[in-house]
């Protein structure tokens, strides 16, 4: 079972490696930052993998810690960005409001 | 019975780790910087819930499961937050007239 | 449930969590079977106490305690509606990211969110930022809520209608409508 859980970590952190990929083309800024996120998530995911083929408890706190700094590092892109939260609204960019309701 | 539990762990995790190639794939074949993030968020919590749920009998202790959880749960929480938040910053300046008028939407403009 | 007694709440449930990431070895402690001796143990715990009193002035003072109840039941469906959304969401990007011919319709939506209140659109927009093919990406003047979607040709309005209307029944009240 061990050899598995191992194997599965190897290939998502491979996987999420690959999405490096888009850190290289770009095109934007966001475009490599979701890479980062992409990284964070699979490194939390193969660290739980690896804490629990290993035993070793602390692998837990690892995955807690880097899960945190990815949701750091995806705010402190959006604060240096300088554009608001999704949840305000942001004059002078919405000047075409629709009451839109979506045909289904 | 320790069988069957590992080859559930075996199952969830391997499906866990498809979602994971999915959201790569997506990140990498999707045309435009929000679509990707539609890859990312969903694709990837549901990968690491997979991966959680298959961890789950190869744990003994209850902590440990709690543990397992709480790791899914709080990143669950930021990727939704978080892409959340990057949505608001990567939105081109044009958002807002991309929204109006489209085939078959009924808007009001002002 | 009273203002004060929230608060408590949310003090307890931080120490919880404190206790719970602290781990076996402070529990064991508790248990009887002191590792590093009780005056380790007891500065253990008073770390612990610190680091949740912090954890509770920072989250009510950014997530002041919202007026209005929460009904728990409703909240339980909630539950169950997100979690079967969210792993048929993951199943829609992943069956789109792995076919050949990718097939996306993307564009924007706006939503008429009749919910005002600051903190519940937030939550509102993270829950649906797990449900299939929805982005939230911003209040448009009106204050509807913009969505970027995957593909416009799902009936996306009305999936959204029908959480938000579970949302008003989970929040009675406090939601700040028009």
């Amino acid at each position: 079972m061990n050899e598995f859980l191992l194997a599965a970590a190897g290939f998502v952190l491979v996987t999420v490696a690959l999405g490096l990929i888009r850190i290289l083309r770009g095109p934007g800024d966001a475009d490599r930052i979701l890479a980062a996120q992409l990284l964070g998530t699979g490194g939390v995911a193969a660290m739980l993998l690896l804490g629990v083929a290993t035993g070793l408890p602390g692998v837990t706190d690892l995955a807690l810690l880097l899960a945190l700094l990815a949701a750091f590092a995806a705010v402190a892109f959006v604060a240096g960005s300088g554009r608001g939260a999704a949840g305000g609204a942001t004059p002078g960019v919405a000047e075409g409001g629709t009451g839109g309701e979506e045909p289904e | 019975m320790s069988l069957t539990l590992d080859l559930f762990t075996v199952a969830a995790v391997s499906l866990g780790a498809v979602f994971f190639l999915a959201g790569t794939l997506g990140l990498l074949r999707f045309p435009d910087t929000l679509s990707r993030l539609h890859a990312l968020t969903k694709a990837d919590n549901l990968g690491l819930g997979l991966v959680v749920l298959g961890l789950l009998p190869q744990v003994a202790s209850p902590l440990g499961w709690i543990g397992l959880i709480a790791v899914w749960l709080l990143a669950l929480l930021s990727g939704a937050t978080a892409g959340q938040l990057l949505a608001g910053a990567v939105r081109p300046p044009e958002w807002a007239r991309l929204t109006a008028p489209g085939p078959g939407k009924d808007t009001a403009d002002d | 449930m009273s203002l004060p007694l929230s608060r408590m709440a949310r003090g307890v449930g931080f120490f919880g969590f404190w206790l719970l990431l602290a781990g076996p070895g402070v529990l064991d402690v508790a248990a009887g079977t002191p590792s590093g001796g009780p005056v380790a143990w007891a500065a253990e715990l008073v770390l612990g106490l610190l680091a949740s009193l912090a954890a509770t002035w920072a989250s009510l003072r950014l997530l002041p305690p919202a007026p209005g109840r929460v009904r728990f039941t409703t909240l339980a469906r909630l539950a169950a509606r997100f979690l079967w959304q969210s792993i048929l969401a993951g199943v829609d990007v992943a069956l789109r990211a792995f076919d050949p011919r990718l097939p996306l319709n993307p564009g924007y939506l706006a939503y008429p969110l009749r919910i005002r209140a600051d903190t519940d659109r937030a939550l509102f927009g993270a829950y649906t930022s797990l449900m299939p093919g929805t982005l939230p990406v911003g209040s448009d003047t009106n204050g509807a809520l913009v969505y970027h979607c995957l593909d416009l040709e799902k009936p996306i309005a009305a999936g959204l209608a029908g959480d938000e209307a579970l949302w008003r029944r989970v929040r009675m009240g406090g939601l700040g409508d028009e």
